[in-house]
């Protein structure tokens, strides 16, 4: 299961949340966690060199994409690779979306639509597509190129 | 650097006041969404609108129940319109919103409308939002399109479909198992995602049923996976296959090695970590199996890639637990990693190398961790100083360098859980490397010279009076601890006054001196400073008999000799009277914990941690119920009660079980009955025991059950005398006597006129073994209670245990036939060990204590020899124990 999906600034504010079977009450933990471990490793990190961490039994990807940090929570099967290849067609939907590594304006003006690519990936926490071309189509309601 | 949980409109920086979201308010946004309940709807501003309220509701913002539901129901007239990126929003604000059941009505007509569309991207859109909203009402209803959708020749439909099922199958399992035939067919998709969530799907839904899930393996292993995603699940379920193969006894070649071996050399490398944490995690892998796995982990330990040199580390740092052989070729990349910038890789680097090093490393090892410590946070430090106190107890020669290291740690910032590792560590070293005594205790000393922690204060000072006054110089830890009563708070005063008492009954010399100082104490500003003070300052004045003096000394070091939880427990029953609470009939059997709480607990205690406490179990409800019986009162102490014994099959009309009461000239059965025929009443339930083949008892006395009505359980007891102090033995038949009664079910009461007709019942037979003698009490710490028994009353023979399907096999029945109990943990045997040592504690009738060392080996052909040596404080307990053995 993919716990947490969660987009943030550059200093800390969190842009896009989603929680998957995270009780209320730990979501504030686990916002103030990463948005900490972002602050404490991130700066300086190339675009999209991933970094990685576990805490406690569950595993975490983090990268920057421009001006926004994005961080992903999971467990079990969706262990430390599994994650980096969700990461990975993240960052790939949101750099096609927005044309380039987004600053945050950017990102905020193509709000909806990265919203969209999101929820073509990862649905209620579990993978759903991961190819680039296709998530561009399906948020258009297009049907994938090969059909 | 940042500030969590700000929200974004409360930014006031000056490159942010661009945003589009600038000054959103969530009323605002909501009178906004009225535009969706305009006649001409624009498609455009109410895209614009729907994504507001997704950043609303992607900051954590939540509506009310009536906001919710007038959204809600505004959003579903924007179905009318034909725009396809509205429509592809309006399904994902539908989502987000989750409407209530009593809701989800309105839109599911649309949706369902949808989900038959021609326009296949309709159809998968409709599929998740429906499934994510509706209930299993709803489910059975559109059951029929959703099959279809599975086998839809659209593979986002398709997708759409199998996620969805995965979903479900946590809500409605019994739906979603009957579309095994359609998600079957999705395996064989050309669709790579298709043939991913397929497989997944498939595997849920037949998870608990080995056969199939063997035969999906076996022929996806030989057909071909499109994806590496979904090659990674199968060889997760290749693994599963091959242990359930393992626990069900087939043998011989291990199915599927090559299947996993030949992943190694997949193109994707996620797939190459996967199988490789696979083969590592085989059960009793061999050296063998393990050295293509270790050999591409190691290639991954250099990747640019910090995800996979995080995946291979991991890995890695597992094998070396079980295996830290296999990983030593290793070590070289592992020591570049120590600099990792990543500081999770560094960790496992660091306590990988802990493990796998080798007594020459050690020192150079331990100057690169010198260096890292600073900058990693306490939950990593707490990981490294645990490796560093088991390196310690793997090489004692190398304790300096350690001890040194550790020290050092201690001096720095650390929170608690850090501090009391590194005291735990200290303690640990100190205990079982007797050269590092002295130097460990004055690190000690240094540390509560500036510790807030009372916590570990109190623990290092009761410490410190243990160990202290048996060093070389004793008098140089008095300073350190009077200290204490100085400078901090009463706690740890009255923990420094407990100390110092002991030093001055330990040391002659010191006595004069600590007495002065005790008297100090008792104008104390705390009660039970000045309490303990006084009581000290008495303790000290005896006289200096022999007696007094080994009172004193029981009572200054003698452990409580009860568990806690039973003191407890008999405190709890004790009723106030003229009668003081007597802590000898407290009993001091530990009760064996249930598995499970096993698991839960985890590690096995070390350092200050005393051993862990047994839970509660009958044991004191026993202790109840026989002393509310005044025959027994006479016996005196029960030494031990044991488990219930079954004397009749499960399902038969009188369930009896029996538990022995073992005094020390008496035992007591009793006898456990209960009724289970609704339409009979006994009466007069009596036990008849028959003695022949247990010579050395006589029965004195028996006390019958006056009535057993249906599933009321009651007992019945019987008595017998033995020679006091002996460890009799014997065999007893059981048969069970009463009057049966009829009983009208209806009423549940029998006939007054009935008087019943005679019955008896035969009991199975029920054994007194030389293992009820036998309690199991504990020791914190084995080879200090074994050192400090007199090696020449020990008792060393050896036992061939004939031909075993396992080392624990032997083991076990070795513990069994004795009833002790299983020290620091060594009841965990490695799979294939070929030998073993099993450390045992007990106390004997009469009180007695025991230890045993049970050294067991296993040849090839499966025979099994056994060691044991036996240390008790009467000899002629150690010779019994080697008969109950023998006999055994």
């Amino acid at each position: 299961m993919i716990l947490a999906v969660l987009f943030a600034n550059s200093v800390g504010n969190v842009l896009i949340e989603r929680f998957n079977g995270v009780p209320a009450e730990e979501r504030l933990h686990w916002r103030t966690f990463l948005v900490k471990l972002g602050a404490d490793n991130l700066k300086g990190v190339k675009n999209e060199e991933l970094l990685v961490a576990c805490h406690k039994s569950v595993y975490i990807v983090y990268t920057m994409l421009g001006d926004v940090s994005i961080f992903l929570v999971g467990k079990d099967e969706y262990d430390e690779l599994a994650l980096a290849e969700t990461i990975y067609i993240i960052t790939a939907a949101v750099k096609d979306v927005c044309g380039k590594p987004p600053t945050e304006r950017v990102f905020l003006d193509k709000y909806g639509r990265i919203c969209l690519c999101l929820d073509e990936i990862v649905w209620n926490g579990l993978l759903e597509n991961t190819d680039k071309d296709r998530i561009k189509r399906l948020i258009r309601l297009k049907p994938p190129s090969e059909v | 650097m940042a500030q969590p949980l700000v929200k974004k409109d409360d930014d006031h920086d000056d490159e942010l006041e661009y945003s589009p979201f600038m000054g959103i308010e969530k009323g605002a946004v909501l009178q906004e969404a009225r535009v969706f309940n305009d006649a001409q709807v624009d498609p455009r501003r109410c895209s614009q609108v729907i994504t507001k309220l997704l950043y609303l509701l992607n900051q954590g913002e939540s509506f009310t129940k009536v906001e919710a539901t007038e959204v809600f129901f505004s959003v579903t007239k924007l179905f009318q319109s034909k725009d396809t990126g509205l429509r592809r929003m309006v399904y994902l604000i539908i989502k987000e919103l989750s409407p209530s059941s009593d809701e989800v009505i309105i839109v599911t007509s649309s949706l369902m409308k949808d989900m038959n569309s021609k326009i296949d991207m309709y159809r998968a859109n409709a599929i998740r939002v429906l499934c994510r909203i509706i209930d299993g009402t709803l489910l059975t209803q559109i059951e029929r399109y959703l099959k279809q959708a599975i086998v839809d020749k659209n593979p986002v439909v398709s997708s759409a479909a199998l996620v969805s099922g995965l979903h479900l199958l946590r809500t409605n399992p019994e739906i979603v198992k009957r579309w095994s035939n359609e998600v079957q067919e999705g395996i064989q998709s050309r669709s790579a995602l298709v043939q991913f969530h397929a497989l997944a799907l498939l595997h849920q839904i037949r998870q608990n049923d080995r056969l199939a899930v063997s035969k999906l393996v076996g022929g996806l292993t030989r057909g071909s996976v499109r994806s590496p995603l979904a090659q990674c699940l199968l060889i997760r379920y290749t693994s599963q296959v091959i242990r359930d193969m393992a626990n069900h006894g087939q043998s011989g070649e291990r199915p599927f090695y090559e299947f996993l071996e030949s992943c190694l050399r997949h193109k994707a490398e996620m797939v190459i970590l996967e199988a490789a944490r696979a083969i590592t995690e085989l059960d009793g892998v061999t050296s063998r199996e393990l050295t293509p796995a270790i050999t591409v982990l190691q290639l991954f330990l250099s990747s640019p890639r910090p995800v996979l040199r995080f995946a291979a580390v991991r890995t890695l740092n597992k094998v070396a637990m079980t295996h830290p052989m296999a990983v030593t070729n290793c070590n070289i990349d592992m020591e570049s990693l120590i600099s990792d910038q990543n500081r999770s890789i560094a960790t496992l680097a660091i306590t990988t190398l802990l493990k796998t090093g080798n007594e020459s490393s050690v020192e150079r090892l331990m100057k690169q961790i010198t260096n890292f410590m600073s900058d990693i946070a306490d939950e990593f430090k707490i990981v490294v100083v645990e490796a560093i106190r088991s390196l310690c107890v793997k090489f004692p020669l190398k304790y300096r360098s350690l001890m040194t290291f550790l020290s050092n740690i201690l001096r720095e910032e650390g929170g608690f859980e850090y501090k009391r590792a590194i005291v735990d560590s200290i303690v640990t070293i100190i205990r079982d490397i007797p050269d590092a005594k002295e130097s460990g205790l004055l690190h000690l000393c240094e540390f509560i010279e500036d510790c807030e922690f009372t916590y570990l204060s109190t623990q290092i000072l009761h410490f410190l009076g243990i160990e202290g006054p048996n060093t070389s110089d004793p008098s140089k830890y008095i300073r350190y601890i009077y200290n204490r009563v100085h400078l901090e708070n009463a706690t740890v005063r009255a923990a420094a006054v407990s100390t110092l008492a002991k030093f001055g009954f330990m040391v002659e010399s010191l006595k004069p001196r600590i007495t002065i100082l005790l008297k100090r104490c008792i104008y104390d500003s705390d009660d039970e400073v000045r309490d303990r003070a006084t009581l000290f300052l008495s303790v000290l004045g005896g006289d200096g008999t022999v007696d007094t003096d080994q009172e004193t000394k029981d009572f200054l070091f003698g452990s409580l000799e009860v568990p806690l939880v039973n003191l407890e427990t008999s405190l709890k029953n004790y009723e106030p009277s003229e009668e003081a609470f007597d802590v000898n009939s407290v009993s001091r059997e530990v009760k064996s914990q249930p598995l499970a709480e096993k698991k839960a607990q985890g590690k096995k205690p070390t350092g200050l941690g005393a051993p862990p406490a047994a839970p509660a179990s009958g044991f004191d409800g026993y202790e109840k119920l026989l002393s509310s019986i005044p025959e027994f009162a006479a016996f005196g102490k029960v030494f031990k009660s044991s488990p219930p014994v079954e004397l009749t099959e499960p399902e038969t009309e009188y369930a009896v079980n029996v538990v022995k009461h073992i005094y020390d000239s008496h035992v007591v059965l009793q006898y456990n009955c209960t009724n289970t025929v609704p339409e009979q009443l006994l009466e007069r339930v009596n036990v008849i025991v028959d003695a022949s083949e247990a010579e050395e008892f006589n029965e004195v006395t028996s006390k019958a059950l006056n009535s057993l009505p249906y599933d009321k359980p009651g007992q019945a007891f019987v008595v017998f005398k033995k020679p006091a102090g002996v460890p009799a033995v014997g065999k007893f038949s059981n048969t069970l006597t009463f009057v049966v009664k009829e009983v009208d079910p209806s009423t549940g009461e029998a006939d007054a006129d009935d008087d019943g007709v005679e019955d008896e019942y035969q009991l199975e037979d029920l054994e007194v073994v030389a293992g009820d003698y036998m309690v199991k009490v504990g020791v914190s710490n084995f080879r200090n209670a074994w050192e400090s028994m007199d090696e020449e009353d020990e008792r060393v023979d050896e036992y061939g245990l004939g031909q075993r399907d396992s080392l624990g096999e032997a083991v076990n029945a070795v513990t069994d036939l004795l009833g002790m109990q299983i020290c620091e943990g060594t009841e965990t045997i490695p799979t294939n060990a070929r030998s073993h040592t099993c450390l045992l504690s007990g106390v004997y009738i009469g009180n007695v204590k025991v230890l045993v060392r049970a050294q067991f080996g296993m040849d090839s052909s499966k025979d099994i020899a056994m060691k044991l040596t036996v240390r008790a404080e009467d000899v002629s307990v150690a010779d019994a124990i080697h008969e109950i053995v023998a006999c055994g």
